[in-house]
Formats: structure tokens, C-alpha cells, sequence
């Protein structure tokens, strides 16, 4: 395990290379790593998408009807993300911005941009390096779930951190 | 690609009654069948038989509108050649006509058809409108709506609605994973034909006036941007450069320029720029989301919908962006605006935080809203080139949209009759 830790800042320090963003890292040390869990010694983008998700409480965050304010649930999610995503500086992030359908198609599409932006410099805020992440916005286009209830309306409102490789 | 679709499957516009409000100051127009004066030849392409057709699809046109009830063609009545310039006006009056409309199909020896339409006022006794054409006979049906168009223009003073087309976006596959694809038909539902091939999402085609090219959004370069395509070649380009996300492309009235919104952070502004390319000029910069822009008819303002002042409101700016002003405080939500062809209304959907959208009209001051239709979730109107109806598109409680018309009159919407899930309708002005 000791090797594959090794192996992985590695990997980190030859990809920070091609981050300019990476000079502008706070100095605050890296939080210490969670205890060895269970992991293969490999782990593939699947895998590191789970482990993204489980060590983050989640990949996504939610907004209010036509907000795209942070909440104090989304902050501490985005601050468990950053946490993660400062440690594998390697990865390439997309930030997927979303509507709920009772939203009209044109505004769904500034609004999923909006909070996709929100989220970015949130992150970049707590350090994660602006050149690791992107934006996008599919407006009302990827319904996540269906229905006219409000609860299915506040579940579309969201911005979904998407680790692309 | 754009091969329109030789099989005339029975996708019409589906044939409900007028709406009953409107029945009131409805005129009867009778269409005796057009006449020929080859009635020896036969077949499907034969003077005849296309007479007999055309007169069929004309009473079908007039049918769909809330201003004119049409009566036949009946087989009885049958006329003569001479008798197109010179119909019995007493006749028609019995049967309690406003206006009758005659015409003819006339082979010619290049193998094509002269076609002729002749709307008189049958109480006056005088001709109010005439057409002709000289058309392959496979091309009947465009001369059909062109005589449907005189005879509207005549009853109404409006243009004709029926040679027009109908741009949507076609869906199709479950909700999770939509197939979408950029489609066009003829105004009456025929010659449905698809421009993309559905491997990437599409958003709001958008006619240039006379149909000669398409605006719409695609998600091919991983985001949103606005492309351009060229109906008769079918080359299609980016509007702008494809680094920004830009969206919500409308023509402005000359068919050249096109009006679209571009997003760079939080912030979302519109810009007009050359639909054959060149430099975008921005045209907003308040903070917010500014989109749906649409010119007025002479091209002299801009409506657009803005969340500046907190909420979705329509606004309203002279075409090179100044004297910007809010028009809508009806209270709620107002979204996507559309400027009428005829210049007098302001066509928008006006949306009820968690309780939906409906379609609606104002005036370019904000006077005078009225709401036209209660469903559910009715967004994305356009005008019909009269200026007296719209089509949009209202979604259903399992989400899936269907397009529909409905009246300024008033009147229960129709539904328009799609061979797939059909959504962002935008309807071209009467053709050439």
C-alpha cells in the first residue's frame, strides 16, 4: 500500500506540472490522508469516482427555485469535495449546471450556467486549481427525476461535480 | 438529408372544429371543386385528379382557421372552364356563402400545371383576390396553400398561414436519455423531414423568415452553441466561435442578422451578430441572465426577457441596445417573448413559480396581457404568419411535449399532429 500511495503523488507531482493553476495552491498543508480503506491498488476513473462520492458525502449539491446560491448544506459539500479534489490534482473536473423542467428552455440554460459558475469558484475558493475545472450547463435537458412535486423539482435544481480522467 | 418525405402519411394538422367564440363572426366560403379544361386525360398526376385534390386541401386549410368555414368541394358542383371568372353569385348566396372561391388546372405541354384561384365576394358580386401558378405536378399541394392564402388574406386582410413551414425539435427514447432532432414540415403537417441525426442534443430551431435558413442550439461541441444551417445545401456552421456558450438564436426581420444570448461567468447577455458571420455586437451588459431576444417586425426594437430586477420580466430596447425598459408587471414570472409579424402584440410565457407557465399576449407597452391557454406547463410560443394565432408547446404530466395552436380570438388549444414527442416549435412567414 505504502507503493501505491508513493506511486499515486507520483502521478500528482508529474501532472501538477501542466497546472499553472497549482502555483496559486494555498499553503495550507494537504489534510491528513483517512485511514487505508479497501481500495484496489489501481484504481480506475470508476473507482475513483466512488471514492470521490463516498469521501465527499456527495457529488452534488442543490439550489432553490431559480437560485443559484450556495446553501450551508452545499457549502459543506463543496468544502468535502475541495478537500478531495486539492489531493488528486490530476484529475480533470466538470461542473454540470442543471434546471428543474417547469423552468422556461432559455433561462433553464443560463440558470444550469449560473450555478455550474457558482460551484467553480467556490471550489477555487477553497483552493482547488481553477485550470483542473470546467463548466457546463445542459439547462433542463438531463432531468434526474421525473415529476411536476416540488421535491422533484428541488431534486433537478442541482450542479453535479463530474470527474471526466 | 433534407430528401423531404415522398409518402404522404396522414399527419395533418389535426382537424378540430373552430373554436366556438370565434364561430360567431366566422364568414362561409363556399369551394365548388376546381374545374379543368383537360378533363380527357386520367391518373393520379392528371388535371383532374390534382383539381380534385387541391380543392380538398384548400377546404382542409381554410378549415383549420378561426375566421372562415369553408363548404365542399362537393362533386355536384362542378363547373365550367368559362365559368372560373364568371361564377353564379346568386347561387352561392342561397347557400348562405360570404365569399366562393373558383379556379382551374390547366396541363401544360412542358409537362407541368398551370394552377389558378379566383375568391369573389359573393354578396357583392365582385372578385376580392386571385392567384395562379405553373408548378410540377408533384408540387400541387404548394399551390393549393397559396389559393387557401388568397382567399384568407381576402377574408381577413392577414397573410395566409398555410405555404409555410414549421421548424421543431423531434424527441423521442425515455426520459433519461432523449433522443432529440431538429425537424421541419410544411405548415400542414406534410413533408416532415430531420436535419440532425439525434447523437447529440438540439434546442430552439429558428426559421429565418422565409425559410431559407435555420438557427438552432447544439450540444456538438460539448456545450451549448448556435449553429446555422442552409436549407437548400444543407452546410451547416457555428454562429460565433465556439468557445463561449451561446443560445436562444432569433432572425431579425431582414433574415440576416440574428439575435442570441452569450454567457461568460454568472453573467448572460444578448448580442446581435451577421448570420453569414463576423463580429458579435453586444448589445446588454446588466448584471443578470438577458435572453429570448426578438426584433419587432420594422426591426426598430428588440423585445428580450431579463432577471435584473429579481424576477423573469420582458423588457424592451431599441435594435443597437439603448433606451432599455421594463414592460411586463403584471406580477409573476414572464419568459420568452415573441414580437407579432403585424407589430401589435407581445406573445410571451408567463410563468407561476411552482405552479407552471401559461402562454399569453401584451401589448409592446405591456398593456392589455391576456392569457390564452391553462395547461399545465405551456412554454416557447410563435406566431403564425397572420398575426392571429400561435403555436407552442405544452407538456404533459409525464413530461413529454407535444406541439399545439391556439387563437388571440380564444378557444381551446389544438393539438398539432407530430410523428414523434415535438417541442421548441418556431413557424416560418408565408413563403415566395
Amino acid at each position: 500500500m505504502r507503493r501505491a500511495l508513493l506511486l499515486l503523488a507520483l502521478v500528482g507531482s508529474a501532472a501538477s506540472a501542466q497546472f499553472p493553476g497549482l502555483s496559486r495552491r494555498p499553503s495550507v498543508p494537504p489534510a491528513p490522508m483517512p485511514a487505508p480503506a479497501p481500495v484496489p491498488m489501481l484504481l480506475g476513473i470508476d473507482g475513483m469516482r466512488a471514492e470521490f462520492v463516498a469521501q465527499s458525502g456527495s457529488d452534488k449539491v442543490y439550489f432553490g427555485g431559480d437560485s443559484a446560491v450556495l446553501t450551508a448544506p452545499a457549502k459543506a459539500t463543496l468544502a468535502a469535495q475541495a478537500q478531495w479534489l486539492r489531493r488528486h490534482p490530476e484529475i480533470i473536473v466538470r461542473i454540470e449546471g442543471h434546471a428543474d423542467p417547469s423552468d422556461t428552455r432559455d433561462h433553464a440554460l443560463a440558470v444550469g450556467a449560473r450555478r455550474a459558475e457558482e460551484v467553480r469558484d467556490y471550489l477555487v475558493l477553497l483552493g482547488v486549481p481553477a485550470a483542473q475545472l470546467s463548466t457546463v450547463s445542459w439547462g433542463k435537458e438531463n432531468v434526474a427525476v421525473m415529476g411536476a412535486s416540488q421535491d422533484a423539482l428541488a431534486l433537478n435544481r442541482r450542479a453535479v461535480t463530474v470527474l471526466v480522467r | 438529408m433534407i430528401a423531404r418525405s415522398a409518402s404522404l402519411l396522414m399527419m395533418g394538422l389535426a382537424m378540430a372544429a373552430a373554436p366556438a367564440a370565434a364561430q360567431d363572426v366566422a364568414a362561409v366560403i363556399a369551394i365548388p371543386p376546381l374545374t379543368t379544361p383537360d378533363d380527357k386525360a386520367t391518373g393520379t398526376d392528371s388535371p383532374a385528379a390534382v383539381a380534385w385534390q387541391a380543392s380538398q386541401l384548400i377546404a382542409s386549410d381554410l378549415r383549420t382557421t378561426a375566421e372562415l368555414v369553408p363548404v365542399g368541394p362537393d362533386q355536384k358542383d362542378y363547373y365550367s372552364y368559362p365559368e372560373v371568372t364568371a361564377p353564379t353569385f346568386s347561387r352561392w348566396r342561397a347557400k348562405g356563402a360570404k365569399f366562393v372561391l373558383t379556379g382551374f388546372v390547366r396541363s401544360r405541354p412542358d409537362g407541368r400545371l398551370t394552377v389558378g384561384c379566383y375568391v369573389y365576394d359573393a354578396v357583392k358580386g365582385r372578385e376580392v383576390g386571385r392567384t395562379g401558378f405553373v408548378v410540377a405536378p408533384e408540387d400541387w399541394r404548394r399551390a393549393a396553400h397559396k389559393c387557401s392564402g388568397i382567399a384568407y388574406t381576402a377574408a381577413t386582410g392577414a397573410p395566409g398561414i398555410f405555404d409555410t413551414r414549421i421548424a421543431y425539435v423531434a424527441e423521442s427514447g425515455p426520459p433519461s436519455a432523449r433522443v432529440k432532432r431538429i425537424a421541419v414540415m410544411d405548415g400542414d403537417g406534410n413533408n416532415q423531414s430531420f436535419l440532425t441525426p439525434g447523437d447529440t442534443i438540439v434546442l430552439t430551431p429558428r426559421l429565418s423568415p422565409k425559410a431559407e435558413n435555420l438557427a438552432y442550439v447544439s450540444y456538438l461541441g460539448g456545450h451549448a452553441n448556435v449553429r446555422i444551417i442552409n436549407l437548400a445545401s444543407n452546410e451547416q456552421r457555428p454562429l460565433v466561435p465556439d468557445s463561449a456558450m451561446s443560445f436562444a438564436p432569433r432572425f431579425a426581420p431582414d433574415g440576416r442578422r440574428i439575435v442570441f444570448s452569450m454567457q461568460a461567468g454568472t453573467n448572460t447577455d444578448i448580442y446581435v451578430a451577421d448570420s453569414s458571420g463576423g463580429q458579435a455586437q453586444r448589445l446588454t451588459v446588466a448584471p443578470g441572465i438577458d435572453t429570448d431576444p426578438s426584433f419587432a417586425p420594422d426591426g426598430t426594437q428588440i423585445a428580450f426577457e431579463s432577471d435584473r430586477s429579481g424576477t423573469q420580466q420582458i423588457y424592451s430596447m431599441a435594435a443597437d441596445g439603448t433606451a432599455q425598459r421594463r414592460i411586463s408587471f403584471g406580477g409573476g414570472w414572464y419568459a420568452a417573448p415573441v414580437w407579432s409579424p403585424d407589430g401589435e402584440w407581445i406573445a410571451f410565457a408567463r410563468r407561476v413559480p411552482g405552479a407552471g407557465s401559461r402562454i399569453g399576449v401584451m401589448k409592446p407597452d405591456g398593456s392589455g396581457e391576456k392569457l390564452l391557454t391553462d395547461g399545465a406547463l405551456d412554454e416557447g410560443p410563435s406566431w403564425a404568419a397572420s398575426g392571429h394565432e400561435l403555436i407552442f408547446q405544452r407538456s404533459g404530466a409525464d413530461g413529454r411535449p407535444a406541439l399545439y395552436r391556439v387563437t388571440l380570438a380564444g378557444g381551446d388549444a389544438r393539438k398539432v399532429v407530430t410523428p414523434q414527442d415535438a417541442s421548441d416549435p418556431d413557424w416560418s412567414g408565408a413563403l415566395d
